[in-house]
């Protein structure tokens, strides 16, 4: 890579950005105003919300006019409340009485006199909550007291004459005063806390008055108290819980926004304006392009996030440090969260540069940001769910790895993120390769470099797919005809009832083969491909007799992996423990009437439907990208998702590669079709190995050992195996393996010594000392 | 120095199918002249440039620029083309100095050098007096100029000229045009796609009548003017045109009554 080119286009884009107003504005002005002004209203609203008064209606305070008080100069006693002061909080009107303060518009509360007109006055919203005392409260009240006192008189004489202690009087009932209130208006539901507390203060102190009068001292409902301490609070690590988990999120968030806009501006922007043509046609490489605009939106990216939390972090510790439950944000937090950042923001650079470079403008370029978000808010979102916390299965997932590592280490738990640093910074750092590559392949469309708006016209476009299709698919249909089967399958699994019996298992089974995978395959094939059969892989010229032999060699590969792909699965299941909800399922297998019809269902069924869909349609579209290891992978990926849980979709993912090879080395079905069926087949059986089985022969005892009630192969079968699934890989990697045109292009290039992305230092005389042969024009058919 | 044989290029198109965009064209041009395109919009004449400018892929056919392959050797085919189009546009956020200096580095020309030629760029094509105005504030004639210094900053064997004077006033149009052809006499190869029969006229020692992605007449213009008998160049342009357009006609009704 020549640096020298990507720093001058480095140079050049921030210059341009910053001579934007709007960039600034985004990246500079907006987050150092934005959290103050955020901070300072938030606590004006939370201090409006709390220092509002409710008005309560009361009914028959007449009632309550007993020792101790609970009213006070119209108010509720001031030593009911917890914080002095708080008794204003609650505006008081009393029914019967007409307000007597001027200007005071109270709703008719000298007509108010029973319970009925009370409720309804706080249903209509004239008052927010009432309290209703009924009649003869107070008297009834008076009454438990003088019980008690009585008592209290009586029970000292009487137990010692008799020696026998008299009983506590039996009370009567004191009727209930009533609080009325609605859950429909926030309002009320705050006079009504503020109520409840008030009347349960009052209550503990009638209940206190009672007991002396009774000769009981006030501790004897009160046996102890609880003490409480926080030890955060304490060594000034208070909040680090709800800072940990909001910084990492704030920074991811931070960080895609600051890359969205400059790479919005620095690809559709660029071809709106129509300067991206020009750049094209410098000696600037494409790779350098994309460098250096990647660079400049990554650039972007960081100080967006880092001047956010930043400010954040001032206000934070300014202001919301003063709140209960939150302290300043930790120590060291600022180191992490820099370190986390770059990988962070190189990924959401590339994403966005290659979603840019996509877009036709930069009105279509905000069109992304929306889907971006949906698919990346939830991976930011997971880590904060209270259980989710940094395991070796939470580590393989992009960006919620990131966000649950930064929290270990904001939270101080460094051991833990040491331990599981290396699988975030690996999957972070694949990821980015990925983003990269897949920018870098944007900027070498000129489908997406060139192609003008077009009206949408869902007809013409299906007519379009119909009349100008292909011999193969093309890569599009082939991600179609794979999401379609994945959507399909989703909705599926929630409209089909659970199975209760092998039939029902048997019938989801089938339908799944037959309608979401092998009809959406078989119906694009024939509706979106001039040549079927090729598309399939079942073409006269698939039938050379020395394929034949292929088929045979994949069911002796088949053998050879098995070894290796049991291993891969348990591996896999202690990783990723299996639900036991899923293995119930699988009970249902042993219902099975009979292994031949097993057989059928799970090894020949998916045998024959998932290949003519996966390595029939699906791989013959990706064909068509060029790369053979690229169409082979992500028709894999495809197919391993079809699988439901994650344990299986793992491993089929990986015996997809290897079908995925044998098809494309034989360009014909049928051995994948074996490897397919046998693979299935022996996992089928392995499982049905029981312990008097494994007594009996000799020979699964050479090959197998028990291994937590079931069995797995021993390390020397497996070294074995793994020599026979090399020499058979090798024989299929010698077979002439058909390229695609594509592909074809792509060699034909590389041997022409340069790729058209790839960057060569200029070189005049290497150009001068090519053969005339090597500078023959290489001349590529025409599609059709 | 430039050589297109066989050149073909396809798209997909939802209306029309596999549009044929150019249907097996070759010509040479050679330096020191300049080898006109001239066609009607949408004959292909874009296409063929973009193509030259390694900007498009060849579906069939070979391009060779200066003795280097478009399909093979890209970045060297670059360094020796000045492409310079009506969608070739200046930067908004950058002065007219920046944005020579600029593609001139991108060049690999030396700082001493690149100045001097600055330097002497901007006094020939007048243009020191915009030398630090940004681009969005530029009239339509000062941009233009602007991208010919772009262009030529590299001292490129082959010059590419896309519709250059589309949009343009006369004055500037005829400027444009006179710097054309002094840098044929300075020894460019220069390629000028038109559909401006004046311009054809006036500037081209070769031309190419392109139509329907298919070159329907190539030479001088004496030669042309001998071969079909006519002097007017537009009305030769109309002859040829609509013969072709009548032998489609005449083909596609064979081919229905068939």
């Amino acid at each position: 890579m020549n640096w020298s080119n990507v720093k001058l286009i480095l140079a050049r884009e921030v210059r341009d950005q910053l001579r934007d107003r709007r960039t600034v504005f985004m990246i500079v002005v907006l987050p150092l105003l934005l959290y103050p002004l955020l901070g300072m209203s938030f606590l004006q609203i939370l201090h409006l919300m709390q220092e509002q008064p409710t008005s309560v209606l009361i009914v028959g305070y007449e009632e309550t006019d007993d020792a101790p008080a609970l009213l006070e100069n119209d108010h509720f006693a001031p030593n009911l409340f917890r914080k002095p002061g708080k008794h204003r909080l609650l505006k008081l009107h009393f029914a019967g009485i007409e307000p007597d303060e001027e200007g005071v518009s109270v709703w008719a509360a000298a007509r108010i006199n029973t319970a009925e007109e009370a409720r309804e006055a706080v249903l209509d919203g004239h008052y927010d909550a009432a309290l209703f005392f009924p009649e003869d409260f107070a008297e009834r009240l008076g009454h438990v007291r003088s019980l008690h006192a009585e008592w209290a008189q009586h029970a000292g004489d009487k137990a010692d004459s008799k020696g026998v202690v008299r009983r506590p009087p039996v009370l009567p009932a004191v009727p209930q005063p009533e609080i009325f209130y609605t859950t429909a208006n926030e309002k009320s539901q705050i006079a009504f806390a503020r109520l409840f507390d008030v009347l349960r203060r009052w209550r503990e102190e009638i209940s206190r008055a009672n007991l002396i009068v009774g000769g009981l001292p006030p501790t004897a409902v009160h046996p102890f108290e609880v003490e409480t301490s926080d030890i955060a609070r304490e060594t000034g690590t208070s909040g680090i819980a709800a800072w940990a988990k909001i910084l990492p999120v704030m920074l991811l968030i931070w960080a895609l926004t600051g890359a969205f806009y400059p790479a919005i501006d620095l690809c559709a922007g660029e071809k709106e304006r129509g300067t991206l043509e020009t750049l094209l046609c410098s000696p600037a490489e494409r790779s350098q392009i994309v460098c250096g605009k990647l660079l400049t939106v990554m650039l972007f990216s960081i100080v967006t996030a880092v001047l956010n939390i930043l400010s954040v972090g001032l206000t934070g510790w300014l202001v919301l440090a003063r709140m209960p439950g939150f302290g300043a944000p930790p120590p060291g937090a600022a180191l992490w969260l820099l370190l986390a950042l770059i990988p962070i923001s190189a990924l959401f650079s590339a994403l966005c540069l290659a979603l840019a470079a996509f877009a036709r403008s930069s009105k279509e370029g905000q069109y992304y940001l929306m889907p971006l978000l949906l698919v990346t808010m939830p991976l930011v979102i997971l880590p904060m769910a209270p259980s989710v916390e940094l395991t070796l299965g939470t580590s393989l997932i992009p960006i919620t790895n990131i966000v649950l590592l930064l929290r270990s280490l904001l939270e101080g738990h460094y051991w833990l993120a040491v331990q599981y640093s290396l699988p975030v910074v690996a999957v972070t750092l694949v990821c980015c390769l990925l983003a990269i590559r897949w920018a870098v392949d944007q900027f070498n469309q000129e489908s997406v470099l060139f192609h003008e708006s077009e009206r949408l016209s869902m007809g013409l476009w299906l007519q379009h797919l119909r009349r100008d299709r292909m011999p193969t698919p093309s890569v599009g249909a082939a991600v179609f005809c794979g999401v379609l089967i994945l959507v399909v399958k989703f909705f599926m699994s929630f409209s089909v009832a659970k199975p209760n019996d092998f039939g029902d298992l048997a019938e989801i089974l089938i339908v799944t083969q037959l309608a979401v995978i092998l009809t959406p395959a078989l119906l694009m094939t024939i509706l979106f491909t001039r040549r079927p059969m090729q598309t399939l892989l079942l073409g006269r010229d698939a039938w050379r007799p020395k394929l034949l032999l292929a088929v045979p060699a994949a069911f002796l590969l088949a053998l050879a992996i098995n070894p290796l792909a049991n291993a891969a699965q348990l591996m896999i299941m202690r990783l990723y423990p299996i639900d036991p909800d899923v293995l119930a399922l699988e009970g249902l297998f042993k219902e099975a009437p009979n292994l031949g019809i097993m057989l059928l269902l799970i090894a020949v069924l998916p045998g024959i439907c998932e290949e003519l869909a996966f390595r029939g349609f699906i791989l013959s579209g990706f064909r068509h990208m060029g790369y053979k290891w690229r169409a082979i992978i992500w028709s894999s990926i495809l197919f391993g998702f079809t699988h439901i849980i994650l344990q299986q979709q793992l491993l089929a993912a990986l015996v997809g590669v290897v079908i995925g090879f044998i098809a494309v080395q034989t360009g014909n079905l049928l051995p994948g079709i074996a490897f397919h069926v046998t693979h299935n087949s022996l996992a089928l059986l392995i499982s049905k190995i029981t312990p008097e089985m494994y007594q009996r022969s000799a020979w699964l005892q050479s090959i197998m050992e028990p291994v937590d009630g079931s069995f797995a192969y021993r390390t020397s079968a497996l070294v074995v195996a793994a020599m026979f699934s090399i020499i058979l890989l090798f024989w299929f990697h010698q077979l002439p393996c058909r390229k695609s045109e594509e592909e074809e292009l792509r060699e034909a290039i590389k041997i022409g010594g340069e790729e058209p992305w790839e960057n060569e230092e200029p070189d005049q005389t290497e150009a001068d000392s090519l053969t005339d042969d090597q500078r023959k024009p290489i001349t590529i058919a025409a599609d059709n | 120095m430039i050589y297109v044989d066989g050149l073909s290029k396809h798209y997909a198109d939802l209306r029309r199918g596999w549009f044929v965009a150019l249907d097996g064209i070759s010509f040479h041009a050679k330096p020191g002249e300049i080898f006109g395109l001239l066609g009607p919009n949408g004959a292909g004449k874009t296409t063929t440039l973009r193509i030259l400018a390694t900007l498009l892929r060849p579906t069939t056919g070979s391009v060779s620029v200066n003795g280097y392959d478009v399909l093979m050797q890209p970045s060297k085919v670059r360094r020796q083309i000045g492409f310079m189009s009506a969608n070739t546009a200046i930067y908004d956020r950058m002065t007219a100095w920046e944005m020579v200096e600029y593609f001139g580095r991108l060049h690999d020309i030396g700082r001493e050098e690149l100045r001097q030629r600055m330097e002497d760029v901007f006094t020939r094509l007048k243009m020191n007096d915009i030398r630090d105005l940004l681009g969005a504030k530029m009239s339509t004639g000062m941009k233009q100029k602007v991208s010919i210094a772009r262009a030529i900053i590299h001292d490129p064997p082959v010059l590419i000229f896309d519709e250059a004077t589309a949009g343009l006033d006369v004055l500037v149009a005829r400027a444009l045009l006179d710097t054309v052809a002094e840098l044929r006499d300075h020894g460019k190869c220069i390629i000028f796609s038109t559909h401006i029969m004046r311009e054809a006229e006036k500037l081209c020692d070769q031309l190419a009548i392109v139509y329907q992605g298919r070159i329907l007449a190539e030479g001088s213009l004496n030669e042309l003017r001998t071969r079909y008998d006519e002097h007017d160049l537009e009305e030769l342009f109309f002859q040829l045109i609509s013969s072709t357009a009548s032998e489609d006609k005449a083909e596609e009704a064979a081919a229905i009554s068939q």
